[in-house]
């Protein structure tokens, strides 16, 4: 038996006068590590926002831990953490006093509050800079803020906003690695916003591609990565005229390229079909490019349709 | 190196109501507001003049008691003071209960009138913790993603400025009540000044409530730290500026003060103008005293301005409000 989804939405819209930020949105997301990917301006934060009643819905429903989002909003937010893209911190407040603030406004009392902002701070690998102003931090440290303040009610789901923009690849990695454990190994459902595919590859089992406001694809990152189009590039020094016949003849679409290199659809998981037509015509190649899977594939698919927009 | 086990452990225990949670925005403010050197000396002036209350409500007690040290110094000053004095003294003898409700009425109305501007400089002061800042921050983001409503948030912060008034205005008013009383030769002081009590507090809540909402409205109106303290204090002053001008030209401006109102439901409240009439009615000598007040403070004093003020501060909180459902969203 499958188990009930976290997020649950049906026809969600939103819209900010003529402008349609998310179009019609339907969804049945499972508990897991869950990834949404888009390019910036796609629609990820105002998904989020919307689920989170930081944002009013336009039409369409959504459900989130199985309660209705617009009507028991500060139920489901007692459920749930979030770390916002922005800077959101209370000026003049220690790194130590804001999480523990934070804590004691999800409803933990002062001493348990204060002991397990302590405890967020150390797994989020935050030292004694937790005593000095927030205002002083660096980027860096304030991401880790961010993620404390949002995991240190001990939420079922936790919702985070590009948490790696800004830090440099080794932060970048160790937040990651701290965001992938908190659901392989403490089982907190992580919605993990982001316009880099190699961040939601590292961390997310399952991926939602946002374009447009549209969800362009939702399955399990296994799934995508086997999906393939049975594609090719190959680069060859000569003898393309000879390779587009063949091809043509086995009435397998070949396009050229305007780098030179033929695009080749030859419909097989493996490449030995085409390997064979290519010994047979005695043609070596330089090289030959298999062709990206369904998630790179969909992600390209999603940057293109945000170009044509802007 | 961790202070604790650097590993996520899960929260077992229970959490805090609603109400708890509305308690916390409103206690860290007022730590936050109270780390401000000037807010402390503030809290500490309202105090001092509350202790300056209960010493005057000492030495009216005092004067019931004919051999007492205020009567001998009273008497060392001059003949026409201590001829006051002692029909006070016989008045108070005569009729307990109406002298000290009508004194201490007049005393009350003194105090909570004139220790205003106090409260009001306090206010200007933590207005940047009220609404400004989580602005100016983002930080109203967070509020909105914890277990809380736009509605908790606002009486969080409502308490905040609330609580800022208790410590600058009740707290001094129940303190000179209770020393004042406590030093008086008799018990049944307490009693007797019951009414002038009830007066200050009702006075008071009504004050404190309207001030918050405004103060919120205000704090509510910008994103810069430095503005909206600057709009509450030129709003007052503003509003004092205006007094003598609107008696000549428009009297409807005066209502844009938000203090002149609150005084107009001061007067209301307190009804000095009766209590005026029963203290002539008993001390001939007082009687000549109040006769020489001008028509139009008498005027004011028998009949204040209480419509054209509650709808001045209705308009006032109507506008607080629209500023504050405008301004106080999570984007």
């Amino acid at each position: 038996m499958s188990p009930a989804p976290v997020i649950a939405t049906v026809g969600l819209s939103k819209s900010f006068g003529r402008h349609r930020a998310l179009d019609n949105v339907t969804l049945q997301v499972s508990p897991g590590a869950i990834g949404l990917l888009g390019p910036n301006g796609a629609g990820k934060s105002t998904f989020m926002k919307c689920l989170l009643q930081l944002q009013p819905i336009t039409s369409g429903s959504a459900r989130l831990l199985g309660r209705e989002v617009g009507r028991e909003g500060r139920e489901i937010r007692k459920r749930v953490g979030y770390a916002p893209e922005q800077d959101c911190h209370i000026p003049g407040m220690a790194g130590c006093e804001y999480v523990a603030y934070c804590a004691q406004l999800s409803g933990l009392p002062f001493q348990a509050a204060r002991q397990r902002a302590h405890e967020m701070l150390d797994f989020v690998g935050m030292g004694q800079e937790r005593y000095r102003k927030i205002d002083t931090y660096s980027t860096g440290i304030k991401q880790r803020l961010k993620l404390a303040q949002a995991i240190v009610h001990d939420p079922e789901v936790v919702f985070l906003d590009e948490p790696t923009n800004g830090l440099d690849p080794k932060g970048q990695g160790q937040i990651l690695q701290l965001i992938r454990d908190l659901w392989r190994i403490y089982g907190m459902t992580v919605v993990l916003s982001s316009h880099l595919l190699n961040d939601v590859e590292r961390v997310c089992e399952q991926i939602i591609i946002i374009a447009r406001g549209r969800v362009l694809v939702h399955d399990t990152l296994v799934n995508l990565k086997a999906r393939k189009r049975g594609a090719a590039e190959v680069v060859l020094a000569y003898g393309q005229p000879v390779l587009q016949a063949a091809c043509a003849r086995r009435q397998w679409p070949c396009q050229l390229l305007p780098n030179g290199h033929l695009r080749i659809e030859h419909h097989e998981d493996s490449l030995n079909a085409l390997l064979n037509v290519l010994h047979n015509l005695k043609l070596p190649p330089l090289e030959i490019i298999p062709s990206p899977n369904a998630l790179e594939e969909t992600f390209v698919q999603a940057l293109e349709i945000s170009h044509a927009d802007t | 190196m961790p202070i604790h086990d650097a590993h996520y452990q899960h929260w077992e225990g229970v959490y805090c109501g609603i109400w708890t949670r509305r308690w916390v925005i409103a206690r860290t403010g007022l730590t936050f507001a109270l780390r401000n050197k000037t807010m402390r000396n503030l809290v500490a002036l309202s105090w001092m003049l509350g202790l300056v209350m209960a010493g005057v409500l000492f030495l009216l007690g005092q004067l019931l008691v004919t051999d007492s040290i205020v009567i001998k110094w009273v008497a060392t000053l001059n003949p026409g003071l201590q001829a006051f004095a002692k029909l006070l003294t016989a008045w108070l003898a005569q009729h307990p209960e109406i002298s000290v409700r009508t004194t201490q009425n007049l005393l009350f109305y003194l105090f909570c009138v004139y220790s205003t501007p106090v409260s009001i400089f306090a206010l200007g002061i933590a207005m940047p913790f009220l609404i400004t800042q989580d602005l100016v921050s983002n930080a109203i983001i967070i509020y909105s993603s914890k277990a809380l409503t736009r509605g908790d948030y606002l009486l969080g912060k409502f308490s905040l400025a609330f609580g800022i008034l208790v410590m600058t205005w009740l707290v001094p008013v129940c303190w000179a009540w209770v020393i004042g009383n406590l030093l008086a030769p008799d018990w049944s002081f307490f009693w007797h000044s019951r009414a002038a009590l009830g007066h200050a507090l009702f006075f008071g809540l009504t004050t404190m409530i309207i001030l918050s909402g405004l103060a919120l409205g205000v704090s509510a109106l910008s994103r810069r730290e430095k503005s909206t303290p600057a709009v509450w204090f030129m709003w007052w002053v503003l509003g004092i500026v205006l007094q003598p001008i609107a008696q000549n030209t428009e009297p409807w401006l005066r209502y844009l003060s938000f203090s002149y109102n609150l005084k107009q439901i001061g007067l209301a409240i307190f009804r000095l103008g009766d209590d005026l009439k029963v203290a002539q009615d008993n001390i001939p000598i007082l009687g000549e005293m109040l006769r020489s007040i001008r028509p139009v403070t008498r005027e004011a004093l028998n009949n204040p301005m209480l419509n054209g003020a509650l709808l001045g501060l209705g308009l006032m909180l109507i506008a607080a409000g629209l500023i504050i459902s405008k301004r106080v969203t999570p984007e």
